[in-house]
């Protein structure tokens, strides 16, 4: 018997498996080297997959390849996720580099490595399957990650995000089976059959299904996880997932909303996510208020972001898709930018996520604090940044599709997190009340990714949104 | 036809030229205290490498082929309708001459007039960052580019205006110039929405190419909005208060942006946009009056200062009003010639001032001055070549540009704007030979010996003369000759051919007076005004006892004429207090009790809020499991009502 394989294209594959075999490589080498190289030889087999990954990914753009039967295919908005994954990737293996512990690095890296294969397999998932196992392998590892360190705020973290996941994670399985009951498939593209409309079960299997992505997405009320697991988390871990786990499952939900719906029923199917969406935008917003660390203060700016984001997709218009994807982006190195400064800020990695650090910061630090302005200014959604063309777009989309509420939140959402936003930036060009220690050495490679995310946000700015740069992202 | 698309296809060297001086800015601004006076040096060599640039792009922005017109490099495609992009035509290609190459002159002379200064590198970041500013204007092939040029030369001038920012004149000076400039921005900010609502485009080409569709109020709207953007830059009543009190800055900003380049910017948007003024006869008449009302106000105004740089400056100011009455009326050749002769001779004029006052330690009064002319003979034939070219004596530049701006709004069908401009060439004669007379005949009224050799004391070391004398010889030949060089000719000049492709050919009815005679009546007039100065100044009684006669004169000047014909205190009444009440009404009344109410409000109600998201997070799993369980069962009921109803 010949394995049917013959209409996987590998090449599909090769991205994901550059990524694999790169953690199997940190593992291996980890064995035989000794002293004070390990974490650079991780770090750098790391970093070197990534970037390799990326190049593959990026000369796959636009073609159409598929495997494990049309469960994982790639062209169309698959590759811009999977840059976007990358770059977290990238991000954080230098941040870990900058600051990480210096035992475990091996493992971390791999670790880190796996998850990225997981959210690469999400971009491109077209079936339960393949989105499931996606999901979990990404879970699997950031569980994991998140402990990864001798403190008991990082087990906790770890231990709530494993058990508050899991049974997010049970709902959806349970979605996954009702959809399979539904149709007779677990292929997304199978449930376009407009009788489905009509069928209970898809109803509740959709319904649920949902359920599992708004709680990656941490979309309120399935929100509650996410600021005390950032808080806990190590800082490159945290940055990592605000990024990818966003980026993989907005990845399936287009999927989902824009090649899987029955006609007819997606407005009624996906209203509830733009209830959570806009909820979210306040809620999160609002939660910044009263914060006092950096990490939980991105964890509450990250669950309104991914309000922004699907209200953006709110209407399913093409367009929507390509602005969502270019909302995404700039979050990418906006929020990859303010982790890279807390993380020049502090050697040891944690102190830097307390605000109080950050009081009279343009006095002893004035380009980090001017790169840290940008980047709060674009999350906060102002010019001249990407975070404020984003918003621009992010409203005409939903306007035009008839979400006239949703951006009525999201407008409401941004007056509050002015506040939050703000503050911080205040706080910086005020005088501090004490005189902090001197400021450290710091990793240059973090430096670098400082000044790239600050030139990256500015220069989106002006990112030449014609039709003939927009159209190839989306099928 | 109007050809304002340049030939498709790129010009890279474009990219260059204009990008050099944003160079020189970003290198002196950063390693000034480094460079020192090399600072100067290197932002002459950027000005002189983009000027080398420009005449090697001669050819390319004169090409005219297949009814494109000029050079064009596409730089970035924005939003949709909004390309960036350079583009080099006759038109711009003018504008750049002046720009790097006066611009070169004024930076070479720059390094003598500011030896010493203390900030000497942040000066020259300045000058270099509004020739860059300057040129992104003028080289824009759209108008948001050109607003961006617009609001950066307006930033430009201020920091140079308030460059000697420990002078709180300076200071106020500089901000009124932003302000009003500002206002100008936005007019044009409003033309551009209204462009972009009817053409969906910012491309030159695109919009004039669709002037046809715009209705005459639309295009009527938007040339006055642009009006005023002009106005507010090319100091035109009622907006020219800004540019007396820009003389605060130093001489070397006032002969580049104040008098060369900048403020000719009203001109060059004009006859940019002269497609649509040519369809819009409005527009054209108010262009034209006003231009011609701040001819001669200005005029007027030169006749009463004692100032050596704000009679020139109210010179300048009604010189600008004769271009923009030239481009306004339809005359695109004769304003801009007039732009052309004028940078050189209003350069001239106040770069040779500039070696008066740098000789006198930093003296502008022209009482104070008197018998120069033996003490300074450079400076004096300097003055004398740029007087006789800007009163329009036959043979000198002003005199081919001045007559063809006057003639031509005869021929455009304005008697009136015509006479208004003939009475104002007679007023300039007098009052720049009131300053030639003041300033070097008779005898020297300051106190002559603690400053004619003090200025050494003030520096520790000095530049060599020649650094700033090289500059004014070098602009006599253009003050002089340029004009009969390129205007002599009419219809057959190598001016009138240079800019035959650009500006659409109108045929007008043969006005009543010829060209000749014009010229016969421009030059009878302004022989009285040399003649009136002459007797009130030159004259032996009248130097007899100078210092009183300039005492009783000045004392005997109406008071309209003191107060500006009121212009500040218009402001100040109508805008600046009202303002101020508004703001002291909204600070005392409105802003306790009605904003900081609801400011106050928002914070309790978001701080409640905040805590209370706060209070969910209570750290235990059990309690987020059950909001994770409300949202999911939320989540459910809708799933199963809906799933009910299609059952």
């Amino acid at each position: 018997m010949t394995i049917p394989f013959t209409s996987a294209d590998w090449n599909a594959l090769v991205p994901i498996a550059i990524v694999a075999v790169a953690a199997l490589l940190v593992l291996v080498v980890d064995l035989f080297v000794r002293g004070y190289a390990p974490r650079y030889v991780s770090i750098g087999i790391g970093l070197i997959g990534g970037i390799a990954a990326g190049v593959v990914v990026a000369g796959q753009f636009g073609h159409n390849y598929n495997a494990f039967f049309g469960g994982f295919m790639t062209g169309g908005f698959t590759s811009v996720f999977e840059e976007i994954v990358l770059l977290a990737l990238l991000g954080s293996l230098i941040l870990y580099g900058a600051i990480g512990t210096p035992d475990r690095v091996a493992g971390t890296t791999a670790l880190m490595l796996w998850s990225t294969c997981g959210a690469m397999l999400m971009a491109g998932a077209a079936n339960l399957m393949t989105i499931f196992l996606g999901l979990e392998l990404l879970s699997l590892s950031l569980y994991c990650l998140c402990g990864m360190v001798d403190r008991k705020t990082a087990r906790e973290a770890a231990l709530k995000y494993l058990i508050l996941s899991s049974t997010a994670t049970g709902f959806m399985l349970y979605g996954m089976a009702l959809l399979f009951g539904a149709t007779g498939s677990v292929m997304l593209a199978d449930f376009v059959n407009p009788a489905l409309a009509s069928s209970a079960l898809f109803w509740m299997g959709g319904g649920m299904f949902l359920i599992g992505l708004a709680f990656k997405l941490s979309l309120v009320p399935f929100h509650t996880w996410a600021p005390d697991v950032y808080e806990g988390a190590p800082l490159p871990v945290t940055a990592f997932m605000s990024v990818a786990t966003k980026a993989a499952t907005l990845a399936v939900f287009a999927r989902f909303l824009y090649a899987a719906l029955p006609s007819g029923a997606a407005e009624k199917l996906l209203l509830p996510m733009w209830i959570v969406a806009g909820i979210s935008m306040i809620v999160g917003n609002a939660g910044m208020l009263a914060q006092h660390d950096l990490k939980r203060l991105l964890a509450y700016s990250g669950i309104a972001q991914a309000g922004y984001i699907l209200t953006a997709m709110a209407g399913g218009s093409a367009l929507g898709l390509r602005y969502a994807m270019f909302y995404l982006t700039a979050y990418t190195f906006m929020n990859l930018g303010a982790f890279a400064v807390a993380a020049v800020i502090s050697n040891d990695g944690e102190q830097g996520s307390r605000l109080t650090s950050y009081e009279g910061l343009a006095h002893r630090r004035p380009l980090l604090a001017t790169a840290m302005t940008i980047f709060l200014l674009a999350l906060a959604g102002l010019p001249p940044t990407a975070g404020f063309l984003g918003k621009i777009l992010i409203l005409s989309s939903s306007v035009s599709a008839g979400y006239d509420w949703m951006a009525a939140l999201l407008i409401a959402g941004t007056a509050i997190s002015l506040y939050a936003y703000g503050k911080t930036i205040f706080a910086m060009y005020a005088r501090p009340r004490h005189e902090p220690h001197d400021p450290k050495p710091c990793a240059p490679l973090a430096w670098a990714s400082v000044v790239i995310c600050a030139v990256a946000v500015i220069a989106m700015t002006f990112y030449p949104l014609t039709p003939s740069n927009i159209l190839p992202l989306v099928k | 036809m109007h050809h304002v698309m340049g030939v498709d296809g790129s010009y890279p060297l474009l990219v260059a030229l204009w990008l050099l001086p944003l160079v020189g800015a970003i290198v002196c601004w950063a390693f000034g205290p480094q460079l020192k006076t090399l600072s100067g040096w290197l932002a002459s060599a950027m000005l002189g490498g983009s000027f080398v640039l420009a005449v090697l792009s001669w050819s390319a922005g004169t090409q005219n082929s297949g009814g494109a017109l000029g050079a064009h490099q596409a730089l970035l495609s924005w939003l949709p309708g909004i390309d960036f992009g350079l583009l080099l035509d006759p038109l711009s290609l003018l504008w750049t001459f002046i720009i790097t190459g006066v611009g070169f002159l004024i930076h070479f002379y720059s390094m003598g007039y500011m030896d010493g200064d203390r900030a000497y590198a942040r000066f020259f970041a300045y000058m270099n960052f509004f020739v860059f500013a300057m040129l992104t204007l003028v080289l824009s092939d759209n108008f948001v580019g050109l607003l961006v040029g617009w609001g950066l030369v307006g930033l430009a001038s201020y920091f140079l205006i308030g460059f000697w920012f420990e002078r709180p004149t300076a200071v106020a000076a500089a901000r009124k110039a932003f302000v009003i400039n500002v206002v100008g921005d936005v007019a044009i900010m409003f033309a551009i929405f209204a462009i972009f609502l009817n053409v969906r485009s910012m491309a030159f080409g695109d919009v004039f190419a669709a002037v046809g569709s715009l209705g005459s109020p639309l295009l009527l709207t938007i040339c006055v909005a642009l009006f005023i953007g002009a106005a507010a830059k090319s100091a035109q009543i009622p907006l020219h208060t800004w540019l007396p009190d820009a003389m605060e800055g130093p001489t070397p900003v006032s002969a580049l942006i104040h008098a060369a380049t900048m403020v000719t910017a009203g001109v060059y948007l004009i006859a940019r946009c002269a497609p649509l003024w040519s369809a819009s006869h409005d527009a054209q008449m108010l262009a034209g009056t006003i231009g011609a009302v701040t001819a001669i106000a200005g005029a007027i105004l030169g006749c009463v200062q004692w100032d050596i740089k704000r009679i020139l400056a109210y010179s300048t100011m009604s010189q600008i009003g004769y271009m923009i009455l030239g481009v306004g009326v339809g005359a695109y050749q004769g304003g801009i010639a007039h732009f052309f002769t004028h940078a050189f001779f209003k350069a001239q004029l106040f770069l040779a001032a500039g070696l008066i006052i740098h000789a006198l330690g930093n003296e502008q009064d022209v009482r104070r001055m008197g018998g120069l002319r033996t003490k300074m003979p450079f400076a004096f034939w300097a003055i004398l070549t740029g007087v006789l070219s800007i009163c329009g004596i036959p043979g000198f530049s002003g005199f081919f540009s001045k007559d063809q701006v006057i003639y031509g709004a005869l021929a455009h069908g304005h008697p009136w704007i015509y006479a208004t401009s003939i009475a104002t060439a007679g007023l300039t004669a007098y009052y720049m030979f009131r300053l030639l007379f003041i300033t070097f005949l008779g005898e020297y009224r300051g106190n002559a010996e603690s400053h004619a050799g003090a200025s050494d004391a003030h520096h520790a070391h000095h530049a060599p003369a020649w650094i700033m004398n090289l500059p004014v010889g070098v602009l006599v030949l253009p003050t002089v000759a340029i004009g009969a060089a390129l205007m002599w000719g009419g219809e057959n000049s190598p001016w009138a051919r240079y800019f035959a492709p650009q500006f659409a050919a109108v045929t007008l009815p043969a006005p009543p007076i010829s060209e000749l005679v014009t010229s016969a009546i421009v030059f009878m007039v302004v022989l009285a005004g040399f003649a009136v100065a002459w007797s009130r100044y030159a004259t032996k009684a009248a130097q007899a006892n100078a210092v009183e006669r300039l005492r009783t004169e000045a004392e005997r000047i109406p008071a309209v004429l003191t107060n500006l014909f009121y212009f500040d205190a218009f402001i100040d009444l109508v805008f600046v207090r009202t303002a101020q009440l508004t703001g002291t009404l909204i600070a005392r009344i409105l802003d306790p009790h009605l904003i900081d109410g609801a400011v106050r409000e928002v914070v309790v109600v978001t701080r409640t809020a905040g805590a209370f998201v706060r209070s969910l997070e209570t750290g235990l799993v059990r309690a987020y499991a059950l909001v994770l369980a409300f949202g999911a069962a939320c989540f459910i009921i809708y799933y199963a009502l809906v799933a009910g109803g299609v059952h």
